[in-house]
């Protein structure tokens, strides 16, 4: 498209596009207003970051001294707090099933007896594994909590056998693991999440001003006037498709910095490279547009098919569940979404900080949309562009 | 009444001959639910591949080494000479941790100090990171405990007063409603509620504005309210049978655990399709051109979902997002029926989501009603004449025209 930048036919198709568009309340509600408030929600979704304070019921039948510290000790963490004491599982389970809780924490009866006797009771959690993220939560803190109590209970009973405080702190746990997390060190949500949503939604804006700039020539029935003001069909849709090329390329680069620096989540690697890919990705979803509006041939069929290749579009990225975890037709559909490459990217450059050369494949497969699809779309396009009778439908 | 029943034909008859509309309300329901589930088939993430890097290359070093890889969740699939190196394949996206065993382990290990191991796992994908840190940290700690009842049978502690001396307060824990923990069986069925939500409301968007001029000449409020309760009832009749779909029998085909009762079911399905509906309607008047429903309400299903709270806690979101998240019918909707359908959850458990969702009900119900009559006004306002002639025209068959008569009141 570069060597079409100068020429006549694509400045007056995207200056008559620009015109459109800014007399248009509708384009703004859709290019501005309706991006902004997206794009906004998001980040008001994941501006806690991390859950805290999760209810978890608890079930004392003990009632000892062990056990009130354990309650103590799991209302003490940052992510629980407890709700209770609920005089029997049912109880407590009915708050679970009622969303009052997110787990139950059962404490049995002689719990404090049978630890001195050496018997090791446990104590139970049941959390509610429908709700991922404070299922996890909840499993990895209860872990950690229960596991703090029972360390102090083996060394206590390390020194009653005679060893001094000191071996027994270091006998206590032979192999213990440092833990770490690469990458994303406050394991904060936002960070998992929030530079892989706001291009989601991007993408979706992208697609859906693409095909409603051209679809709206042929159903206007303008496309004939359209065709004119470009020169040819390849310079009309590059001149249309310019000025929100600009637009979100724009809005993609202060989508990805704005909300990073509002929650202060680092954002690593090569700022001219996650530009680049900006670029690319905003051109490769304009050219699924036209594709998808060549094949339609119509507006609000092409809405239709834009709302079904870009809607379910962030399951099939990986970003949740992995691509090495799916089935193949998964990982093919997932391929020929713009979006998987271009998180690919940003992900390991925003989030990972890795060495440009990781990005040469998605900015080869960005490339790739860019470069193969449009020929393919303009092939079509240009006999929808002079034949009246595709034009006006609805 | 009648002028009610009138709208529900018109509509059901308006409906069967808009392909583009059909497409929507009928065809994505089927293709969505076959379609979307696929990446999340194989339920559960194993054998994520992790590198190793093991300075020690001791007997004790190794076996910890094959402990590792013998978890289900992880596989040892790499080996490397330093941690940089081992770094440098996370980022490539080779590997989704590190196991790090610094030279001197087993040493440590026979003398009876504590050894610490390096256990890394790439944040950058949150399940990713759950299932390496998990597989190594269990890895380990079986390790760990191997070596400490040997060492306390030694001194002459039988293996089981040695297991629990070395663990006195175990802790069991046991997922619920999903004993698998699988995927998708925490996120379809909660999409699946989404995509009838949204699919609706685009759908009657692009079914577009009422022709309420085909009701008679009553007030225009009492019109308008046919409309909208005429209208709804078509709607609302096709999505009930939707849900029986998505509930009853996507919901087996894909094996999601199914426990909930029907009555809980219906008691939350009903005022759930009634607000969509009622807030379908009220929107539809933005809509100036039918795939403007498409193009402006394709966006809100991603925030939708995440606002229903089934992935990312309310209790996580700001105070004021979770009050103005209740207007949208799913936000209740979505963790109720999850917890009725998936966990069993009776009548009374979910009884103030029933209760919201009733008072959304009745909110888009006057809203659309309000919303549809000041178009009809503002339409009637532009040219009386020419809309009132064009709506005879559009009048059904002679034989069918007394019944629009006797409606006059």
């Amino acid at each position: 498209m570069a060597a079409l930048g100068g020429s006549p036919g694509v400045v007056r198709a995207a200056r008559r596009e620009a015109e459109r568009l800014v007399s248009s309340r509708y384009a703004l509600v859709l290019l501005v207003l309706l991006p902004l408030a997206g794009l906004s929600l998001v980040t008001a979704i994941f501006w806690n970051r991390l859950p805290s304070d999760l209810p978890v019921a608890v079930v004392d039948a003990d009632r000892s001294v062990l056990s009130r510290r354990l309650v103590r000790m799991v209302d003490a963490t940052k992510s629980m707090r407890v709700t209770g004491p609920f005089a029997s599982p049912a109880e407590a389970f009915d708050e679970v099933l009622s969303a009052r809780a997110y787990g139950v924490l059962t404490i049995p009866a002689h719990l404090e007896r049978d630890v001195k006797r050496g018997a090791a009771p446990s104590v139970a959690l049941h959390y509610n594994a429908l709700t991922m993220i404070p299922g996890a939560i909840l499993k990895r803190d209860m872990k950690a909590t229960v596991g703090t109590l029972s360390a102090g209970i083996e060394i206590q009973a390390r020194k009653a056998l005679g060893e001094t405080p000191d071996v027994a702190a270091l006998r206590f746990e032979p192999v213990r693991s440092l833990r770490g997390a690469l990458f994303n060190p406050g394991l904060d949500y936002f960070g998992f999440l929030g530079p892989a949503l706001i291009p989601t939604l991007l993408s979706i804006f992208v697609l859906v001003g693409a095909v409603h700039s051209l679809g709206i020539e042929l159903r206007d029935g303008t496309a004939g006037e359209w065709l004119e003001a470009g020169g040819s069909a390849t310079r009309a849709v590059a001149g249309t498709l310019f000025p929100q090329t600009l637009h979100f390329t724009a809005l993609g680069l202060l989508a990805v910095a704005v909300p990073f620096r509002l929650l202060d989540t680092p954002l690593r690697g090569s700022p001219a490279l996650v530009a680049l890919a900006t670029l690319l990705f905003v051109l490769a979803c304009q050219a699924m547009g036209l594709l998808i509006v060549a094949l339609a041939a119509n507006l609000r069929l092409a809405s239709s098919a834009a709302a079904f290749y870009g809607g379910p579009a962030f399951a099939f990225t990986g970003v949740t569940f992995p691509t090495f975890g799916m089935p193949l037709a998964a990982k093919v559909w997932g391929a020929l979404l713009p979006l998987t490459h271009y998180l690919e990217l940003l992900l390991s450059q925003a989030t990972r900080g890795a060495p440009p050369s990781t990005a040469l494949g998605p900015l080869a497969a960005l490339s790739a949309f860019v470069l193969f699809v449009p020929p393919v779309a303009l092939w079509r396009m240009r006999s929808l562009m002079r034949d009246p009778s595709y034009w006006g439908r609805t | 009444m009648r002028s009610v029943l009138r709208a529900f034909r018109d509509e059901v008859l308006g409906a069967l001959r808009d392909p583009g509309a059909l497409l929507v309300l009928v065809g994505a329901i089927s293709l969505y639910a076959f379609f979307y589930p696929t990446p999340y088939r194989r339920e559960v993430l194993k054998e994520v591949p992790v590198a190793v890097v093991d300075l020690d290359q001791s007997l004790l070093s190794r076996q910890l080494v094959r402990m590792a890889d013998a978890h289900e969740l992880i596989r040892v699939s790499q080996r490397a000479g330093s941690l940089a190196e081992a770094e440098a394949l996370v980022l490539d996206g080779e590997a989704g941790g590190v196991l790090a065993i610094s030279d001197g382990f087993e040493r440590s290990v026979k003398r009876g100090t504590p050894a610490t191991v390096g256990v890394f796992a790439d944040a950058t994908y949150f399940l990713v990171y759950r299932q390496v840190l998990t597989g190594l940290a269990e890895a380990v700690g079986t390790f760990s405990a191997g070596v400490e009842i040997r060492r306390l049978q030694a001194l002459g502690m039988p293996e089981a007063k040695a297991r629990a001396f070395r663990d006195p307060l175990p802790l069991v824990t046991r997922p619920l409603f999903n004993p698998a923990e699988g995927y998708a069986t925490y996120v379809v069925p909660g999409v699946l509620i989404l995509i009838l939500q949204q699919t609706l409301l685009i759908g009657i968007g692009l079914r577009g504005a009422a022709d309420l001029g085909a009701l008679g000449s009553g007030p225009l409020l009492a019109r308008s309210a046919a409309s909208v309760a005429g209208r709804s009832l078509a709607f609302v009749l096709l999505y009930a049978v939707h849900a029986v779909f998505y509930f009853g029998i996507v919901a087996r085909a894909f094996g999601f655990p199914v426990r909930g009762g029907g009555l809980a079911a219906a008691a939350l399905v009903l005022p759930f399709l009634l607000a969509t509906s009622f807030l379908g309607l009220a929107l539809s008047v933005l809509f100036a051109r039918r795939e403007m429903a498409i193009q402006a309400l394709l966006f809100t299903s991603l925030p939708a979902i995440f606002l229903a709270g089934f992935s990312w806690p309310p209790e996580a979101m700001p105070a004021w997002l979770r009050v103005v998240s209740q207007a949208i019918p799913s936000t209740s909707a979505i963790p109720a029926l999850l917890r009725v359908n998936q966990a069993g959850a009776t009548l009374s458990q979910v009884r103030s989501e029933i209760a919201v969702l009733w008072g959304l009900a009745v909110a888009f119900f006057v809203l659309a009603v309000l919303a549809q009559a000041a178009r009809a006004r503002r339409a009637g306002r532009a040219s009386a004449a020419e809309a009132f002639a064009e709506e005879r025209e559009r009048l059904p068959p002679p034989s069918e025209a007394p019944l629009a008569l006797e409606e006059l009141p």
